[in-house]
């Protein structure tokens, strides 16, 4: 295990020196400090494990494939954007636009994410303790979003072929968005990343999985078909 | 009070880098008004100084006056100064009064943080609350005048720092001119303390008039607010604009991004991103308005 201090570095000394450390072999990392600075530890390839001690700012963990990141404080806008495949978790709470493109990996939140968590995800889990904002989901086109308190406004808004899970309450669905029932195969996943990812918040994950509502797309949006004007015209 | 707020403008410099303001509220007396004077568009020279001095003695009751930098600090008694404003910026030309309050001081310059304190010594106020703003000027000029915080003028010691675009501005600003209001400046944030102190007028709490504000106002935002005793924010219905925030039991910080935060307190606690069309207030509590020690801002 090898550590940063962020104390009296900019970002682009403290991501050089993260990849020193992946290219000489080291495949533990402790950044201490990181202060909310924007921008760290993106685009990293190796399946390593990095961990932040405080807060980070925008775009962290971005368009990674394969690390496994751990930040003890809160996200700012953008955590984990456009990652390919690997892990982030963030124990405080996440901004705007959390896990917004990934097309793989999971991204977990502890707590609260703010607006349009998930949008465009293209693959994935994202998986968000508290409640989220407004417009989360919006055009998702795979992948799944697991939101284990309420929704805002505009929920999973125009969405391909994502699936949501929502444990607590949805302000408003958004967009050809429908509530279809739980199959054995969802309760079954939801209790496992529950426990998995949440276990010290839920004693009994199969029956809190259980009481989830399922959102998909109502695939009213896929085709243009000018009979059905006034979902159109609703739409847009 | 005012080192707080410095700190956490230095950590967001590079966000705002034209200009730097402050409101900030010390104690509160109701028998005495502070009404911070400028001039629009020229510097301030001491035989201005000494007539815009001399003109409030003239007609109010003047307890102290003061040249600070580019600024006329005056206190006079607070008995009948309802047109106190109006009269100074008739009678003296080109003045502007910057701030008015039985609390509220405001300071703003061209510049940088650092430049704001060295002039005027923003670190040494102590008070209970206040506001900082560190401005990108995106339409209009980048100027005293136009930077923020504002006052809403006429509306003694309410202020506003904003982050955004008011895209209904000029709809608005027509409005309020053909009901005799006078803008200041063309910064289309102004017109959030125009719309602000109407709303309180109309006796609207602070709470009231900035979730009224969520829908009647249109664009993007992210602001905050203050009075004498309250101080609170709004964000718009889409979360366009960035706004976070922390409340524990010793302190409430809110900034555009958590470096300014994290710059300014210590500790484990968690910040959090305010939701779409959030609105909060807070009240500055009895305990807290004995804990200033009465100063003087620079």
């Amino acid at each position: 295990m090898a550590e940063i201090l962020c104390d009296g570095k900019n970002t682009r000394e403290i991501n050089a020196a993260i990849k020193k450390l992946i290219a000489d072999g080291v495949t533990e990392i402790v950044v201490r400090n990181p202060a909310a600075r924007h921008n760290l530890a993106v685009a990293i390839t190796q399946p390593v494990q990095i961990k932040f001690d405080g807060s980070v700012g925008y775009y962290c963990g971005g368009m990674i494939d394969g690390p496994t990141i751990e930040v003890a404080g809160s996200v700012g806008w953008g955590a984990g954007e456009s990652m390919m495949d690997g892990t982030l978790i963030v124990r405080g709470a996440a901004g705007n636009g959390f896990g917004a493109s990934i097309r793989g990996g999971t991204v977990v939140v502890e707590n609260d994410a703010a607006a349009r968590a998930g949008v465009s995800m293209k693959g994935g889990l994202l998986l968000i303790g508290g409640d989220c904002g407004y417009m989360a989901g919006f055009m998702a086109q795979k992948g799944t979003i697991v939101v284990c308190g309420n929704v805002g406004e505009s929920f999973a808004d125009s969405m391909y072929e994502a699936t949501c899970y929502v444990g607590g309450s949805i302000a408003e669905l958004g967009n050809d968005a429908v509530i279809k029932d739980l199959s054995d195969a969802d309760v079954s996943f939801l209790s496992n990343t529950l426990s998995r990812y949440l276990g010290a918040k839920y004693s009994d994950p199969k029956s809190a999985a259980a009481r989830f509502k399922k959102v998909v797309a109502g695939q009213k949006l896929w085709n243009f078909d000018k009979r059905e004007w006034r979902t159109w015209r609703e739409a847009l | 009070m005012g080192r707080t707020i410095v700190t956490m403008l230095e950590a967001l410099h590079s966000r705002g880098p034209d200009s730097t303001g402050v409101a900030l509220y010390g104690s509160k007396s109701e028998k005495e008004l502070v009404l911070r004077v400028a001039l629009r568009g020229r510097s301030l020279t001491d035989a201005l100084a000494k007539q815009i001095t001399e003109l409030v003695r003239k007609r109010y009751s003047l307890r102290d006056s003061k040249t600070i930098g580019q600024y006329v600090r005056l206190v006079v008694d607070s008995g009948d100064t309802s047109d106190i404003a109006k009269y100074i910026e008739s009678a003296a030309e080109g003045a502007e009064v910057v701030s008015l309050g039985h609390s509220l001081e405001i300071i703003k310059q061209v510049g940088s943080p650092e430049a704001l304190d060295k002039d005027y010594k923003v670190s040494d106020f102590l008070g209970t609350h206040g506001i900082g703003h560190a401005r990108l000027a995106t339409e209009s000029a980048v100027d005293l005048s136009h930077s923020q915080p504002f006052w809403s003028h006429g509306h003694p010691d309410l202020a506003v720092a904003h982050n955004g675009h008011i895209t209904n501005y000029h709809k608005l600003r027509r409005s309020y001119e053909q009901r005799g209001i006078r803008f200041y400046t063309e910064n289309d944030s102004e017109v959030i303390g125009i719309y602000l102190g109407l709303r309180l007028s109309e006796g609207m709490s602070l709470k009231e008039a900035l979730t009224a504000s969520v829908s009647d106002l249109d664009g993007s935002f992210s602001y905050l607010a203050s009075t004498a005793d309250e101080i609170g924010f709004a964000r718009d219905r889409f979360a366009f604009k960035p706004l976070l925030l922390v409340e524990t039991d010793a302190f409430v910080a809110v900034a555009t991004e958590e470096i300014a935060i994290r710059a300014a307190f210590e500790g484990g606690f968690r910040v959090r991103e305010a939701q779409a069309r959030e609105v909060r207030v807070w009240q500055r509590s009895s305990a807290t308005e004995k804990t200033p020690a009465k100063s003087t801002l620079q």
